[in-house]
């Protein structure tokens, strides 16, 4: 990919610039072949630095299905995927996957075929068996990176990490196998200090929502959280998270609030509804309510240890992602971004796609209630079919939610 | 044997005054380690009963076999257990793994984080070094070091019921008429549960009945053999069903057949790398991930090695893993002309007229096909 000149780089607002190392990326991945590179499919979650250290191209399966979710075009992939024989029961991102492999119907063009897949079950099960049905309709191999829940039994964690270092010697020789090339442990080192700068950066941005107003709310992080997937171990990222968090700092030193008169901050259990992302915002802010966080926003925030062995390091991070760790571990994390960012309330999305997520939601709600006394909202819906979306009742719901706070807020003065 | 596998928690209720009783879900905690410590292992297997406790804990879109467990040990059963020792193989089982805990509070737990892949050399390191922290867990738990010598008595002792089972079933294979499909998955199902020694002594019963009647017995004709693929066959009527379609089950992959009595441990110097290698060698299991094309393609060989007629695959409603390989197991055995008839079911499935006529119509079809040859 191309560097940027200097002066030009300065004048660039992060959104110009996102724009900017989006389409540069894509037109590298689609022209891989041409030059003699490969390209991989990655799961978001997943140890991609040995990836980009080896010069093969990740693209990201779910990160072109979330933009296809948000272009509304999610019942009608499904609806190709099922006419195959599949069910609506799947996950909505390997449901709008497989539909855009029938269709070639696609939000930003396509993206191009893999010569490998690497799949991570930190994140969810479901990617493997998705990886899986690509693997054979490609004929291309498939890395299961398996990394068994973070339990808290530290013992249990040396032998963890010492599984998963195995697994990553696995890959790099897999990846040899795939180039032909040696696999350079020098450039993975540049890699990760890279990454780990680029998810501290990343980190600092989603920290703003602690200042009072918020200068940026959870459809932000959303937006914001694409460079760190798939930019990630690049130079471009961590340029990318500097010139980000320039901005929000003045706009948080000017006072501006995500929402006018913000009187309600709040907390988001479970991936976005990716199609009413915009819909949901107004909702809100019509209350003076905001959304500013959630666990899912702050699983690319890693902390690389580069004083220890790289591939120990990665394995430990990819271990402990909060959708990898055991409830009361996963409610803490919560309960922390309660306590910094000062949130009054909890929206917690059941979303049929995602097990992964939604299986704890209810133990999540009580444990986050007791500890908090804040109020919960708990609705079922799904992150990208319209037609598990009940439009009247699910407003209704949020409606009554924001009254109760109003409520609070008035009794409590 | 039939008795204790329809209603094992009323036949068995007395099993706790002689041992503490440990539970575990499907599908691969190594049951010797725990047997070897003095424990009884007691597979945990869904009830049929309605569901009344767990629903407001997992979402209705959870399988039925994970709500229906959580609803057994939540539900009546809840102090029929000492102890639970849980595998994870998917997002629902870990998440039933974390409810359980907090939820039984007062009851020993474990966790036994079997690898998700068998596709590397590094599964069989891991199985091997996660049998050996349950070894030490379990040892912690009860006080009593497991000693090599115990492991060896377990895994003979386990080694023998498989070889009875696999026995019956060879007999089962060759004499349909002897027994129902119902009866003898049955008596495999009552091994999850029954005192081992117990089992083997009434099955070296049923062997030696068998081996007399066999030959009486051994007329294959109007049967159709079948494959049965899948993980649970749940409810137990799907196999009755069968039976009236007069199906000859000759083959299985499943977690509560196949995955479990086949491939003994070979005892060697090292009992957790001995569990490991068993462990390898068994069926797969669809949320396993090894190479793609043997969710297919074993398939295919098992149909094809036992000379079968048709494949039955039990698809449990929700379950993910599966949904996610059955359409391409479907173009599969399309492509190869095998028969192939997908069975939907839940536990506490009302819809069994419909199995039935769906049943009766397939057998039609392939028993046309036959004569048509």
């Amino acid at each position: 990919m191309s560097k940027q000149p200097e002066k030009q780089k300065r004048q660039q607002s992060a959104q110009e610039l996102s724009r900017q190392l989006t389409e540069a990326y894509l037109h590298d991945a689609r022209t891989a072949h041409e030059r003699g590179r490969y390209v991989a499919y990655a799961t978001a979650v997943s140890p991609v630095e040995l990836l980009v250290a080896h010069d093969v191209i990740p693209i990201y399966p779910e990160n072109h299905a979330a933009a296809c979710l948000t272009k509304r075009m999610g019942t009608e992939l499904s609806l190709a995927m099922e006419r195959k024989g599949y069910t609506s029961h799947l996950c909505a991102y390997a449901r709008s996957d497989l539909g855009y492999r029938i269709t070639g119907k696609s939000a930003r063009g396509g993206i191009p075929d893999p010569a490998f897949l690497l799949a991570c079950n930190a994140q969810c099960f479901t990617l493997t068996k998705w990886f899986e049905v690509l693997s054979r309709q490609y004929q291309v191999p498939l890395f299961v990176f398996d990394t068994p829940q973070w339990i808290r039994d530290p013992g249990a964690r040396k032998e963890i990490v010492k599984y998963c270092v195995s697994q990553l010697r696995e890959l790099i020789t897999a990846l040899e196998q795939l180039t032909g090339k040696r696999f350079d442990y020098d450039r993975l080192a540049e890699v990760m200090a890279r990454s780990r700068d680029a998810s501290l950066l990343y980190r600092k941005f989603l920290d703003m929502a602690a200042y009072k107003p918020s200068p940026i709310s959870i459809f932000d992080a959303l937006i914001q959280m694409a460079i760190i997937v798939y930019l990630r171990g690049t130079p471009q990222a961590v340029d990318y998270y500097q010139t980000l968090c320039a901005e929000v700092q003045a706009r948080a030193d000017q006072g501006i609030g995500a929402v006018e008169n913000e009187r309600f901050r709040l907390y988001w259990e479970n991936l976005p509804i990716w199609f009413k992302f915009r819909d949901h915002f107004n909702l809100l802010a019509s209350y003076g309510a905001t959304i500013l966080t959630s666990l899912y926003v702050h699983a690319w925030c890693y902390e690389f240890d580069t004083a220890k062995d790289p591939l120990e390091t990665l394995a430990e991070s990819y271990c402990s992602v909060f959708s990898n760790r055991i409830l009361e571990e996963r409610a803490a994390m919560a309960l922390d971004l309660f306590q910094r960012y000062s949130l009054d309330g909890s929206l917690m999305f059941v979303n049929r796609s995602c097990k992964a997520v939604s299986f704890a939601v209810y133990q999540l709600k009580e444990i986050i209630a007791a500890k908090t006394g804040t109020p919960a909202l708990i609705f079922e819906s799904d992150m990208g079919d319209q037609r598990f979306y009940s439009e009247t009742q699910i407003r209704t719901r949020i409606e009554a939610f924001l009254e109760t706070l109003q409520r609070r807020k008035a009794e409590r003065g | 044997m039939s008795q204790i596998a329809n209603d094992p928690y009323g036949c068995l209720s007395d099993l706790r005054k002689k041992k503490q009783i440990i539970g575990s879900t499907l599908a691969d905690v190594p049951e010797e380690v725990i047997h070897a410590a003095g424990l009884h292992p007691f597979l945990i297997l869904g009830t049929n009963e309605p569901i009344r406790h767990s629903s407001a804990l997992l979402p209705d879109n959870s399988c039925s076999l994970a709500r229906s467990n959580l609803e057994l040990v939540l539900g009546e059963q809840k102090a029929f257990f000492d102890g639970f020792v849980l595998s994870q193989v998917c997002d629902t089982t870990q998440h039933l793994s974390d409810i359980w805990r907090r939820k039984l509070p007062d009851h020993y737990f474990e966790n036994f984080l079997a690898p998700r892949q068998v596709a590397r050399a590094s599964a069989r390191a891991w199985y091997a070094e996660e049998s050996q922290r349950l070894r030490s867990a379990l040892e912690h738990y009860t006080g009593r070091r497991i000693t090599d010598q115990a492991l060896e008595e377990s895994f003979r002792l386990y080694n023998e019921n498989r070889g009875l089972l696999r026995r019956l079933y060879d007999i089962k294979q060759e004499a349909p008429a002897l027994m129902t499909n119902r009866e003898f998955f049955d008596m495999v199902k009552a091994t999850f549960f029954m005192d081992k020694e117990e089992h083997n002594r009434l099955l070296k019963e049923v062997v030696t009945w068998a081996e007399q009647d066999k030959a009486r017995r051994a007329d294959q004709t109007g049967y159709l053999k079948v494959v049965m693929a899948g993980i649970v066959v749940e409810p137990p009527a799907i196999y009755d069903m069968i039976d009236q379609v007069k199906g000859n089950i000759v083959a299985d992959n499943l977690c509560v057949a196949s995955r479990y009595i086949y491939h003994d441990v070979e005892i060697g110097p090292d009992p957790a790398e001995a569990l490991a290698d068993r462990h390898l060698k068994k069926p797969l299991f669809s949320p396993i991930n090894a190479d793609p094309e043997r969710i297919a393609a074993d398939l295919v060989e098992l149909y094809r090695a036992a000379g079968a007629e048709a494949v039955f695959y039990c698809h449990i409603k929700y379950c993910e893993s599966q949904a996610y390989d059955l359409p391409d197991i479907k173009t599969r055995m399309r492509g190869q002309g095998i028969p192939f008839l997908e069975l939907e079911t839940e536990y506490q499935t009302t819809r069994s007229s419909q199995m039935r006529t769906r049943l009766e119509a397939f057998r039609e079809s392939v028993i046309g096909k036959r004569g048509s040859m």
